[in-house]
Formats: structure tokens, C-alpha cells, sequence
């Protein structure tokens, strides 16, 4: 397998350089761009398996930029964003970015972020899933690109980033047993936040999230192999 | 009156103080000068009709032989006056002197009557004062005579002082409804201006007089004044925090290339300082900028959720409280609320106890710690943005001194009340009440 190759758009010259160089030094190949021109010039260069975008560049912002290149392209993008607020991670996340790093980030940081985000399009393409946006189920609604649950009674409910994954990965083998090490592996996309948790306390966590005063949580403990969900789910 | 005034001390109360001033000295003149007036030609009238009375009955008397003149006396007294004639009627006593100017009116309208050596007195049994008196007949023999005083005088008095009041309280309630009317704006205006500073702008109709009106529209322009000087002042703010950014992003990624664990370690909390500083600041800032807001969230998840990654994280924090609990709220602002507190109860109560309570009207969030507190003449102070207390709790402190100011705007943004205070046994506890029907 080649080394995936990245498009950098953004328009700090030695902030460019230095995310080049650190995704280098991890074995990716990298297409420096400082403007919209040039990131469409370095799409023409050859297969791209990942962009990482700037959302304040000059000329054309980054939030068209991403409307653009979703329009062309199934692409997976990284949102990079010097105004970190939650209004524009979730705006960035609804126009179709896989993810969102607000800026200062770690070099750490970043890897963790493009594997997890190479590694989950990889896991989707490989079902053949399309990119999915809503799930139902036992009246609980969940958006993906928002990241975000919702009650029956239609309140948000609060969910760690590991406690998402493990929602995400429940939710697309329903009424499965799943294996407590596959659904480790399927949760562990996002290294960044703090799934060193064991898996056991995730899932207890979220039973008692998903769990009502008449209903309790549609997750079964399955004695020595793993866990199941056990709800319908339906796709939107 | 004085205490009516500072009771009513808006300028509504203030004028209809004066007016009612100005209408009662001019009521209780007048009344007192029409009064007056009609009390002595009144007196005059009276003065007149006795002096009548007694010219006839000084003739009648007087013609008649002495055995008849007690019948002619009788005859002469009617229900107003009293004629009485005896023989021996002792002389009456001397003139009183208050009725100096009744006598003189009888004399000036019968002058016949000087020679009779008019004495008149006045004699007050009860309430109802009377004039008595005598006259001399030409034979030195005396008639006597007594005066009813006319019954009801003061009762019409009262009655007609009565009916000028009417119009006078009319006037009154009038201008008072007026006063209230033309003073309205003024009303609005302070209304508007109470809230001047607590985010959204009222722009004020320009109404009423000529002075109100340009009151309305200076106070307008003003708060148009302000607020942009504000929104300068923030966005300016804003612009710096995000643009500090990215240079603070190289610098963490250079310090990520940094041979030395020990200056990498120590370069990477600086970045990460620093990353902090301008993370609250934009937080503080960001409420006013893009207000976002209120939907449906289920609050006790979301404290459950902030006590789990602060125990992921190794701090000694617990939760307790209900399993779900679903309020509108404007969900970034209110969690920013509780971590910070949580945040805080960490790095100077060494721990964080969060229980959620769930009132008929109010949900309640409080923070326990188990440090030394805050003293009291302090409590107001760490309100403050950019205020940090030194001393002992400067240890853990990082950051520009914004948590609190950042809960205490997001908390009054929900129309909630922040409290701060100091357990009897040591320790530390914030609370956040909410109401449930907030806007």
C-alpha cells in the first residue's frame, strides 16, 4: 500500500510548512496549497486521499471551498479552524467535513485525527456504506455529521467522542452480538479523546445515557463475548 | 404632603403633587373669599329684616296701654323673633361688643330706632349662637327680643363647598390622565435603559413633546454609540484571540520537534496556556457576538458527562442527581457554565461534588468542594472578568481570570442566578438556579 497523499490548504506559509513536515515525518505524502487555484492544481496532480482545509483562506472561504470540492468529489476533509467554536464545528461538519481541529493542535493531535478519519471512510467504503446522516431508533434520533443525539422527547443529549463511536459502531450492527475486542477496534477512531477508558466503562456510561425512567438501554451484555444491540434501527 | 412626594417620587407623581398643590390653594381661597362674601351680605340681610321687625313692634308696643301690651308682644313674635314685654323687666345688660357692627347696621337702615337705646348680646346655648336684646319705649319701659339663628347654615355652607369641589377633582383626575399620557415615553425610556448593557438593543419610538422627543432620540443615538463601540471593542478582541492562533500552532508544532523532553514538555504547557487564555477569552466574548440559541437539552446527561471526563482525567469529582433531566437551555454557554465551575471546585477545593435538584420552578446545580473557600468581602469580586485572587489560590491558577465571569454571563443569560458561598464546615459551593420557562 502507498503512502496516503494529503493536500494541505492554507495560506500561513511556515504553518504549512510545518504541518507538512510533521505529516512527513509519519509517512504521508503531502500537496502543499496556499489558495483555492492551487488546491484544485494539486487535485489534478494525481490521486488524493485526504484534505486537510483552512477555513480562513483569502479569496474564497473555506466553508465554499468544502461545498466545492463536495460537489466534485467523496473526498475525505479535515476542517482546520483558527475560531474553534462549537457553532463552526458544527456548521463545518454539516457541509460534509469528516472532522474539525481547531488550531493550536499537537502533531499528535493530528495524526490521530487524519488516521481515525482515513480508517472510518476505509471501514465505510469497505461495507459499502454511504456516507450516512441519520439513524432512528426506539424513538432516539442521531446525526452523524452534527454528532449529536437526540432524546425521544427531542432534547440533546450529551455524548463523549468515544461514546459517539461506540454509539456509531452499535448502530450499524444492530441486533448482533459484537465481540468486546471488534467493537474496541471499531470504536477506536478518534485516539485524540480519552478512549484509554476501558470499553466496559463506555458502554456503562452509555446504557445509563440511553436508558429512561420506562425504557432501559437497548444494550445487552452478552457473558464472555461482548455486547448487543438490541433496538431497530432505521436509516436516513 | 412631604411624605406624599417621596413616596411618588417619578416625575408623574412629582407634577400631579404640584397640581394638586396649586388646585387646592385655589379652591380653599376661593371658597374661603366667596364664603366670606355671602356670610356678610348674609349678616346684612338679617341686620335689615330685624331692624324691620323692630320698628313695628317698638310702635305696636309702645301705642298700647300697658295691661294690653304682654297680648301685643305674643302677637308680635313669630317663629324667627321673639317679642316679650313685662313691666318689670329688669334692664338688660350693656351692648356686647362683637355686635357693634350688627347694631350699626340697624341703625343705619332705621334710624328711628337710636333713641330707643338699642342693646343687643349674643347668648350661645349649644351649638346654635343667638342674638338677644332690648329696647327702650318711650316710657323707659323695656322690650325685649331674641333671634333665632337660621338653621342650617353651615349644612348649605358645607353643600354648596361640596358641589365647587366636584369640578375641581375632575380637573384633577383630567390632568393627572394627561400628566400620565405626556410622560409615558419617559416611562419607556427608563425601561429601555435599565437594559442597555445586557445585550440586545431597544430602539426607542421617538414620541410626546418636543423635549421627550429629543430625549428619545439623543438616548437612541447613544445606545447606538455604545453598542458600537462595543461591538468594535469585541470583534477587535475576537480578531486578535483568533489570529493569535495560528501563530501559537506553529509553535506548538516546533516545539513538537524538539529534541529535549524537558524544554518540550515546558514549551508545550506554554502553547497550551496560552491556547487556554484565548479560549476563555473567546468564550467570554462569544456569547455577545453570536448569541446562540435556547433548544431542548437534557442538562443532567450533560453534568453526568462533564463529571465522567473530569474523572477520566483523574480528578476526584462525583455526580448526583437525577438520570435525565430536559430543559431549554442554550447548551454551549451552559456547559461551558458547569465545566468551569467544575474546573474550579478541581484546582482549588481538590475535588468537585455536582448535584443536580429539580424544583417546582427552578432546577439547581450545585458545586461543592472541599477547599478553603473565598472570603466573603471577596465573593463579589471573583465576579469581576480579569479578577484573580491571590495568595493561596494563585497555585493552580492559568488562564485570564474569566471562569466565573463566563458562568455568571451564561447563567444571566438564562435568566438564572449564580450564588456563591462559603459552607459553616469548610469548603466551597457555587450554585446555579434555572428557571424552567425561560425565554
Amino acid at each position: 500500500m502507498t503512502s496516503p497523499s494529503i493536500i494541505i490548504v492554507d495560506d500561513d506559509p511556515p504553518l504549512r510548512l510545518l504541518t507538512s513536515r510533521a505529516l512527513q515525518e509519519h509517512g504521508y505524502t503531502v500537496r502543499p496549497a496556499s489558495s483555492a487555484p492551487e488546491m484544485w492544481a494539486a487535485f489534478d496532480g494525481g490521486p488524493v486521499d485526504l484534505v486537510l482545509l483552512d477555513i480562513m483562506l483569502p479569496g474564497t472561504n473555506g466553508i465554499d471551498l468544502c461545498r466545492q470540492i463536495r460537489r466534485k468529489s467523496d473526498v475525505p476533509i479535515i476542517f482546520i479552524s483558527a475560531r474553534g467554536s462549537e457553532a463552526d464545528r458544527i456548521v463545518g461538519l454539516e457541509l460534509g467535513a469528516d472532522d474539525y481541529l481547531a488550531k493550536p493542535f499537537s502533531t499528535r493531535e493530528l495524526i490521530a485525527r487524519i488516521r481515525a478519519v482515513l480508517r472510518r471512510v476505509g471501514v465505510e467504503r469497505q461495507q459499502g456504506d454511504l456516507r450516512e446522516s441519520e439513524a432512528c431508533f426506539d424513538g432516539w434520533s442521531v446525526s452523524f455529521p452534527r454528532r449529536e443525539l437526540r432524546s425521544p422527547g427531542g432534547a440533546v443529549v450529551d455524548l463523549t467522542g468515544a461514546e459517539f463511536d461506540l454509539l456509531g459502531s452499535f448502530l450499524s450492527h444492530p441486533q448482533r452480538v459484537i465481540a468486546r475486542e471488534r467493537l474496541i477496534e471499531l470504536s477506536r477512531t478518534r485516539l485524540g479523546d480519552s478512549s484509554d477508558r476501558s470499553i466496559d466503562v463506555l458502554v456503562s456510561r452509555l446504557r445509563r445515557k440511553l436508558s429512561t425512567a420506562n425504557k432501559p438501554a437497548p444494550i445487552t451484555t452478552v457473558r464472555g463475548i461482548g455486547y448487543m444491540f438490541n433496538a431497530e434501527v432505521s436509516r436516513a | 404632603m412631604r411624605l406624599l412626594l417621596r413616596r411618588s417620587s417619578g416625575l408623574v407623581g412629582r407634577i400631579f403633587a404640584i397640581l394638586l398643590i396649586t388646585v387646592g390653594i385655589e379652591f380653599a381661597v376661593g371658597t374661603l373669599v366667596y364664603e366670606r362674601a355671602s356670610h356678610s351680605s348674609l349678616q346684612e340681610d338679617e341686620a335689615r329684616r330685624l331692624a324691620e321687625h323692630l320698628v313695628i313692634s317698638r310702635k305696636l308696643v309702645a301705642e298700647r296701654p300697658w295691661r294690653e301690651r304682654e297680648t301685643m308682644a305674643r302677637l308680635l313674635t313669630t317663629d324667627r323673633y321673639e317679642v316679650r314685654w313685662t313691666p318689670n323687666l329688669p334692664s338688660p345688660p350693656p351692648l356686647a361688643p362683637q355686635l357693634g357692627r350688627m347694631r350699626a347696621q340697624i341703625l343705619a337702615w332705621e334710624p328711628s330706632l337710636r333713641d330707643s337705646n338699642m342693646r343687643l348680646r349674643l347668648t350661645s346655648p349649644g351649638r346654635h349662637a343667638r342674638v338677644t336684646g332690648a329696647l327702650q319705649l318711650p316710657d323707659q319701659s323695656w322690650v325685649h327680643f331674641r333671634m333665632e339663628e337660621s338653621p342650617g347654615g353651615w349644612a348649605l355652607a358645607i353643600g354648596r363647598v361640596g358641589l365647587a369641589l366636584v369640578p375641581a377633582i375632575a380637573l384633577i383626575i383630567v390632568a393627572g390622565l394627561l400628566i400620565r399620557r405626556t410622560l409615558n415615553p419617559l416611562r419607556h425610556l427608563a425601561r429601555a435603559t435599565e437594559r442597555v448593557g445586557h445585550g440586545e438593543q431597544i430602539e426607542l419610538v421617538e414620541a410626546g413633546t418636543v423635549e421627550v422627543r429629543n430625549l428619545v432620540r439623543a438616548f437612541n443615538e447613544m445606545q447606538r454609540r455604545i453598542h458600537r463601540l462595543i461591538t468594535d471593542r469585541t470583534e477587535t478582541l475576537a480578531a486578535v484571540g483568533h489570529d493569535l492562533r495560528t501563530p501559537i500552532a506553529r509553535l506548538q508544532l516546533r516545539a513538537d520537534g524538539v529534541k529535549d523532553e524537558a524544554l518540550r514538555e515546558a514549551l508545550l504547557s506554554d502553547t497550551a496556556e496560552m491556547a487556554g487564555m484565548i479560549d476563555s477569552l473567546l468564550a467570554y466574548l462569544g456569547g455577545e457576538k453570536d448569541p446562540e440559541p435556547p433548544v431542548p437539552t437534557d442538562i443532567a446527561v450533560m453534568a453526568a458527562t462533564i463529571v465522567d471526563e473530569a474523572t477520566d482525567r483523574g480528578a476526584r469529582v462525583s455526580y448526583a442527581g437525577p438520570a435525565h433531566l430536559e430543559m431549554k437551555v442554550r447548551p454551549i454557554a451552559v456547559r461551558r457554565a458547569i465545566h468551569n465551575l467544575v474546573e474550579n471546585a478541581v484546582n482549588y477545593g481538590g475535588c468537585a461534588d455536582v448535584r443536580l435538584s429539580e424544583g417546582p420552578d427552578i432546577v439547581t446545580i450545585a458545586v461543592d468542594d472541599e477547599g478553603p473557600g473565598i472570603a466573603e468581602h471577596q465573593l463579589e469580586e471573583v465576579l469581576r472578568p480579569f479578577s484573580r485572587l491571590d495568595s493561596s489560590r494563585r497555585r493552580n491558577t492559568r488562564g485570564l481570570g474569566l471562569g466565573l465571569a463566563i458562568v455568571a454571563r451564561a447563567v444571566e443569560r438564562e435568566q438564572g442566578t449564580l450564588t456563591l458561598s462559603n459552607h459553616s464546615a469548610g469548603g466551597f459551593r457555587a450554585e446555579i438556579s434555572l428557571p424552567k420557562h425561560a425565554a
